[in-house]
């Protein structure tokens, strides 16, 4: 039998935002004419669904729809600082401040509106562009409420920032607190070795992935999906060569990167574990999602082949080198099955 | 060379332009007619960015002379969905298909070409027929998926309403399936990346590079690139007004190489002409005196003593040193029934966003240096920048343009300091665009480790010690070094209990292509060996390897390695979830797979034979579809 399947498991954890220092974001939020929503913070899209769970945020923050949410973003001189796009910080920091100033206009337009009416501003409800008390009949539009708050001298504007409490790390001992919200994941793996060419195919990865609370849990699925892809080259085939500091992998045509045809199915379970500290429960994925699948896969391989990967990537050569040497040892020393 | 008179239909319309005879289709499309939507990933046909059918033909435009365009019928992702989108690009919309979107037009288009040639294509024909395009972002899944939804539109089997966004009436949108908002400027590539935008007055740069990967600068003789026609700027260290020393964590680089090379394609002068072969020649025309130094190339013998010095601040060649101690680990090792020591390595990996490095910058009337850039740190580039430019804070503006793929690898500043010289000098709006080489060449890699890791357990399971040293190649500048190595120190022993603890990580200067910031940041390479390990151990104790991880989880309430108290703990949640959603069947790691009652069950993708190409039946035939 040249092909041979295995199965294999491994877990991992991550922090969530910056690293053993205190990270902040800001935002400004506007509900502006019409009932639509402005908001505008210094962090953008780089792929991975962030204005969208914004505009969700906001959209449900207030009492509007997503589509009626423009954000203004991306620029020093025009939106406070949101710092940066990376450490999985983006829906933790850049969602909680969105959530925060969100609600900080929402504020203002509802204490307009209960005047207006003389109820409890407590007993005002916004949901899908409409304003209404609750328990009764009188309602309005948003754009009908921005209307008249403007007529109360009112731009019902607000703005948050968010921090996170941690420290940096002892330099003797390492002892600090790095993050506030930690998440954790588990990866299980197929794969498919064949013993005569030594090409590993990983067929099914279960992915079990903690997110705090899903914004939008197609976007989460397309997280881990993406970073079980990267992982994936990294464990079977990626490696940047260099000789004497000189790249020999200087193109995508040495530099083999995976395509379809290389990737498993990909199940993701999504767990959510609120975050105890934040406004909105949520945590993040970007970056915890790639950690379990390369152990996962190389315990896969020595589950199917009993071959040991220690040393990155898992290529064809390499396994064959190995299953040679255990084919070696087996002849001298014969082992029991 | 005299022009080239070129008639084409394009997308529906006769067009002719006079063209330089050395331009790609690729060209024609994207500087001659203004049609941004094809893309350039690579420039050697390998990734698929920029797909067009020629004559009903899907190829690679940047293979493509234009020449070759003469009296031929083009469309582009522009033609597909002017009035209203085509299935394929509902289907991609509704898929969430397109994350950072800069595969997707070729995407699009491959799709496209995939159902016209093959209408009834499964899933894994689909997935065949997309091997000559790459996605960085989305791991494929969701793009097949939009494929299959579009196609079983197409044959009639699905109707058309599994397009529409679902919609609700709670007011209630977190936790929903909510389409993505940039997706209709991704999937009609509308969506301007910052090589995509162009200025009046626009002129083009392009950097010097070292050859050698340790020398002294003697001379830079810049005189007769500056005085080509065409040529606006030439610029060296000698022209940076401030602090020429940055760093995201340590200040060891300068804007352009000032004294000595570190690395095979440091940046060491730039140029702004008029057009990019002007550019070009004026980079072949700098004359640049080089003594090369001895060189050092792996961590190890950069560890060792009298190896070369990459940068003098650091004479042992240390970037950062991140130590953890927990406990006793000589009394967790004599507390241990078991020892076991293994060494795990890691190599070095490109981020391969499929969007090169790309910047338009210029000075504002009020003297504002804007730079538009796929930064992925606008914040922090802009402190660097105002240092390095001896400009206040606010005369400095960071725009970030969409980010066709990060990853972490447009993290570290390499490329922003040098288009705002240029724009300063010139006081005109200079791009520079990188090739896919020079990405390859220059930009960060994720730190290739060594980490040796001894853990004693007893009998039942329990960690007792940890020792853990893991030593990475952080090239020739600090970049995120000092981060990653942090957070693999405080990741490195895993999610698990841990009394007794000596944990180590060392990031060192060499002379190779820097190491930087890369999604899992430090994190990847430190929990392979520790998961590896584990399973190694668990095989040795003949326990399940999800029991081990259990008996040894952090739980609410436990002490981090860091010694920080864990508020929420999740593991023992999601390794359940994981062992329940693949159908686990309990046992010890010892390369049973043969007999193990779980595998071929469901979540798994078909494997085909080797060296088979697709299953040609319709699906039909197979059963699929009815």
């Amino acid at each position: 039998m040249a092909r041979k399947r295995g199965r294999g498991m491994a877990a991992g954890w991550y922090g969530i935002a910056r690293t053993a220092a205190v990270d902040r974001a800001g935002a400004w939020v506007e509900i502006d004419d019409g009932g639509t929503v402005k908001v505008v913070t210094g962090v953008t899209e780089i792929g991975e669904g962030i204005l969208t769970v914004l505009a969700q945020i906001a959209a449900e923050e207030i009492g509007v729809r997503p589509q009626d949410v423009t954000l203004g973003d991306n620029d020093t001189a025009r939106a406070p600082e949101a710092a940066h796009a990376g450490a999985t910080r983006q829906t933790y920091m850049v969602g909680n401040t969105v959530a925060l100033a969100a609600r900080d206009a929402r504020d203002r337009l509802v204490e307009a509106i209960a005047e207006q009416w003389q109820v409890a501003p407590e007993r005002i409800v916004t949901a899908d562009g409409m304003v209404s008390v609750e328990g009764e009949s009188r309602s309005m539009t948003m754009g009908e409420a921005v209307h008249l708050c403007k007529t109360h001298g009112v731009v019902p504007l607000g703005a948050a920032s968010f921090g996170t409490d941690t420290t940096g790390l002892d330099p003797i001992d390492g002892s600090g607190r790095p993050w506030q919200a930690y998440v954790f994941g588990c990866q299980v793996a197929e794969v498919e070795v064949d013993t005569v060419t030594g090409e590993v195919r990983v067929l099914g990865i279960w992915a079990a992935h903690d997110v705090g609370r899903a914004i939008n849990p197609q976007g989460v699925e397309g997280q881990i999906e993406g970073a079980v892809a990267q992982a994936l080259g990294q464990a079977l085939m990626e490696d940047y060569v260099q000789v004497e500091g000189r790249t020999t992998t200087p193109g995508f045509a040495r530099y083999i990167l995976p395509t379809s045809v290389d990737m498993p199915m990909v199940n993701v379970e999504i767990v959510e574990v609120p975050d105890p500290i934040g406004p909105l429960g949520v945590k993040g994925i970007g970056e915890p999602a790639m950690v379990a699948t390369v152990p996962a896969v190389m315990n896969a391989i020595y589950d199917a082949v009993g071959v040991r990967i220690t040393s990155l990537p898992a290529s064809p050569e390499k396994i064959l080198a190995l299953l040679g040497a255990k084919d070696e040892t087996s002849r001298v020393a014969p082992v029991g099955v | 060379m005299p022009d080239l008179q070129i008639t084409a239909t394009v997308n529906g319309r006769e067009v002719t332009r006079a063209v330089k005879p050395w331009h790609r289709l690729l060209d024609f499309l994207r500087e001659d007619l203004g049609l941004t939507g094809t893309k350039e990933g690579c420039g050697a046909g390998e990734c698929g960015t920029c797909s067009v059918f020629v004559d009903g033909v899907l190829i690679k435009s940047c293979l493509m002379p234009v020449a070759k365009a003469q009296g031929t019928r083009i469309d582009t992702v522009e033609a597909l969905g002017r009035r209203q989108f085509t299935a394929v690009q509902k289907a991609f919309k509704k898929a969430g298909a397109s994350q950072c979107g800069f595969c997707i037009p070729g995407m699009v288009m491959a799709a496209t070409a995939a159902l016209r040639d093959s209408p009834r294509a499964d899933r894994e024909e689909i997935r065949e027929r997309l091997g000559g395009n790459i996605c960085r972002c989305t791991g494929y899944q969701k793009i097949v998926d939009a494929i299959e939804l579009a196609r079983d539109v197409l044959l009639g089997l699905k109707p058309e309403s599994v397009f529409d966004e679902e919609t609700t009436a709670d007011g209630h949108y977190t936790g929903r399936n909510v389409g993505r908002i940039d997706a209709p400027s991704k999937v009609t590539g509308a969506l301007k990346y910052a090589g995509d935008m162009v200025m009046p007055g626009m002129l083009h740069a392009q950097v010097l590079r070292s050859p050698h990967a340790h020398a002294r600068i003697l001379s830079i003789d810049t005189s007769a690139a500056k005085a080509m026609p065409g040529v606006e700027a030439v610029v060296t260290c000698d022209d940076v007004p401030g602090v020429d020393n940055y760093g995201v964590f340590v200040s060891d680089q300068p804007v352009l190489a000032r004294g000595k090379v570190r690395f095979v394609g440091d940046a060491v002068a730039a140029v702004a002409a008029v057009d990019l072969v002007t550019a070009r020649r004026a980079l072949a025309a700098i004359r640049v005196d080089y003594e090369p130094l001895p060189a050092v190339f792996s961590a190890e013998e950069a560890r060792r003593p009298g190896a070369p010095v990459v940068h003098d601040y650091a004479p042992n060649n240390v970037t950062k040193h991140i130590p953890v101690r927990v406990g006793d680990v000589e009394k967790g090792f004599a507390e241990s029934d078991l020892i076991v020591e293994r060494v795990y390595e890691t190599q070095p990996v490109e981020h391969a966003y499929l969007e090169p490095e790309a910047g338009l910058a210029y000075v504002d009337p009020d003297d504002v240096v804007t730079i538009w850039s796929p930064s992925q740190n606008i914040t922090h580039h802009r402190h660097m920048l105002a240092r390095i430019l001896a400009r206040p804070i606010n005369k400095v503006r960071m725009i970030m343009s969409p980010v066709g793929g990060g990853f972490g690898g447009k993290e570290d500043m390499i490329y922003q300091g040098i288009l705002a010289l240029l724009a300063i000098e010139t006081k005109q709006p200079v791009r520079l665009v990188f090739t896919r080489e020079e990405s390859m060449a220059v930009s960060a890699k994720r730190h290739p480790s060594r980490t040796r890791l001894k853990m004693g357990v007893t009998r039942d399971g329990l960690i007792r010690a940890v020792e853990y040293e893991m030593v990475c190649d952080g090239g020739a500048y600090g970049l995120s070094t000092e981060g990653v190595m942090r957070k693999a120190a405080i990741l490195g022993a895993g999610p698990y209990r841990v009394p007794n603890l000596k944990l180590d990580t060392w990031g060192i200067y060499t002379n190779n292509t820097p190491s930087g910031a890369f999604r899992s940041f430090g994190g990847l390479q430190a929990q392979f060996a520790t998961e590896s390990h584990l399973d190694v151990v668990a095989e040795m104790l003949g326990l399940d390897p999800f029991e081990i991880r259990r008996i040894n989880a952090m739980r609410v309430g436990t002490a981090t390695h860091t010694k920080q108290e864990l508020k929420s703990a999740s593991l023992l949640e999601v390794l359940e979830a994981a062992a329940k959603a693949s159908g686990w069947d309990t046992g010890a790691p010892t390369s049973r797979g043969a007999v193990r009652g779980d595998l071929f069950g469901p979540g798994n993708r078909v494997p085909l034979a080797p060296g088979s190409r697709v299953d040609l039946r319709m699906p039909a035939e197979a059963g699929e579809v009815k």
